[in-house]
């Protein structure tokens, strides 16, 4: 059993690290993206202009979570850390873009800090996709390193 | 060396965590910081001077605080809008009232302004509607000065009078003012955000671009 996936996913531990994560992430993005509401009472809603946009922080949320996991099992096995900043990075970049759009967070950001806070938020705003693809390519680079680097151990262990 | 790499990995990982719930937190706290607010002050507020879409004696009045640079105002100008249009403001059962909240970025202000002052020839939802079929990106020109003229030529206003309403900021207290009341009354500190009240003083507060089964139970509750 090579396949690190297989190492990593046959422990349940490590499958429900996943499952948290990956709704850690996911349910205050599609709050903040406003796919989802709580008050006045719990709606889903998506358009097909939203469609891309709701894709990406899935797959924002499935990479997060495996990015993660992987590298806690990775972390227990070699007691190697560095990967795992790479992942939370990559992770703070993608949700931060979808955050500044006309909800309260950018009223707070440009409350905040002027004319400053209005710059970074059309930013994020205008760059929400790049942004979110970008910080995708460096999960799935984590994802990709850490998994070369689990196969290679696990083959000199075994 | 490893305590310390371990120390950096659980601080980066609280700092995720944090971050999120922040998130979470500064969003959800928008419905529960402003709920008593609105119910207090709703009643009071002015509609008299403001531009009415539909009959003035409805029974059910949605106020709707925006931004005309905001890309969820505009998703719910085209999806949700007009559906209540059509179901119920050419019914008579409700009307709509629009308060200025103009803060995303610097063509805000002017935009709404521009509003007004095609309000002054009698063609104020026409122009609010123009901006939202015209809304591109923030500030990247399509609200600036050129820009609000093409639309007052594109509907047909008396340009000179749009000009000088412009230039003379003629109705730059009244946006500041609805910018006020969006934010001290209403407690909004996001666009768009709704209070949909009725005469019996009912008052309900949405935050963010529903979509049209939320505004569908709450006006048919308030009927």
């Amino acid at each position: 059993m090579n396949n690190p996936f297989e190492i990593v996913y046959s422990q349940p531990f490590y499958i429900l690290i996943s499952i948290v994560i990956f709704f850690l992430l996911f349910i205050p993005l599609i709050t903040i993206s406003e796919f989802l509401f709580f008050e006045p009472f719990l709606v889903f809603s998506i358009y097909p202009e939203t469609i891309l946009s709701f894709s990406l922080i899935i797959i924002l949320s499935i990479f997060s979570s495996l990015a993660v996991s992987l590298n806690l099992y990775r972390v227990k096995l070699i007691k190697e850390t560095r990967k795992i900043g790479s992942s939370i990075i990559g992770t703070v970049f993608g949700a931060s873009a979808g955050a500044c759009s006309c909800g309260p967070i950018a009223f707070s950001i440009i409350t905040a800090f002027g004319t400053a806070g209005s710059i970074a938020t059309s930013f994020l705003t205008i760059y929400e996709i790049p942004i979110r693809l970008t910080s995708i390519g460096i999960l799935g680079l984590v994802i990709f390193i850490t998994t070369k680097s689990l196969s290679r151990e696990c083959k000199v262990k075994s | 060396m490893v305590d310390a790499k371990k120390i950096a990995i659980a601080g980066a990982a609280v700092a995720l965590v944090t971050i999120v719930t922040i998130f979470a937190s500064s969003y959800m706290s928008d419905f529960e910081n402003t709920r008593s607010s609105t119910q207090d002050n709703s009643e009071t507020y002015e509609l008299k001077h403001a531009p009415v879409l539909g009959s003035k004696t409805a029974t059910v009045t949605i106020m709707e605080i925006g931004d005309y640079q905001c890309h969820m105002c505009k998703l719910w100008f085209e999806k949700t809008r007009p559906l209540i249009i059509e179901n119920y403001i050419d019914t008579g059962k409700v009307n709509l009232v629009f308060i200025d909240m103009p803060f995303l970025g610097s063509d805000s202000g002017p935009a709404s302004e521009a509003t007004y002052c095609a309000d002054d020839q009698g063609k104020y939802w026409e122009y609010h509607s123009a901006l939202f079929d015209y809304q591109q990106e923030i500030d990247d020109g399509w609200a600036g000065a050129t820009r609000l003229q093409a639309i007052a030529l594109n509907l047909d206003l008396d340009i000179e009078q749009f000009d000088k309403c412009m230039i003379t900021d003629d109705h730059y207290s009244r946006v500041s003012f609805n910018m006020q009341t969006a934010k001290k009354d209403f407690g909004a500190n996001s666009t768009p955000t709704f209070i949909i009240i009725n005469t019996s003083g009912n008052a309900e507060k949405i935050v963010g671009a529903h979509p049209y089964s939320t505004f569908e139970k709450i006006i048919n509750s308030m009927l």
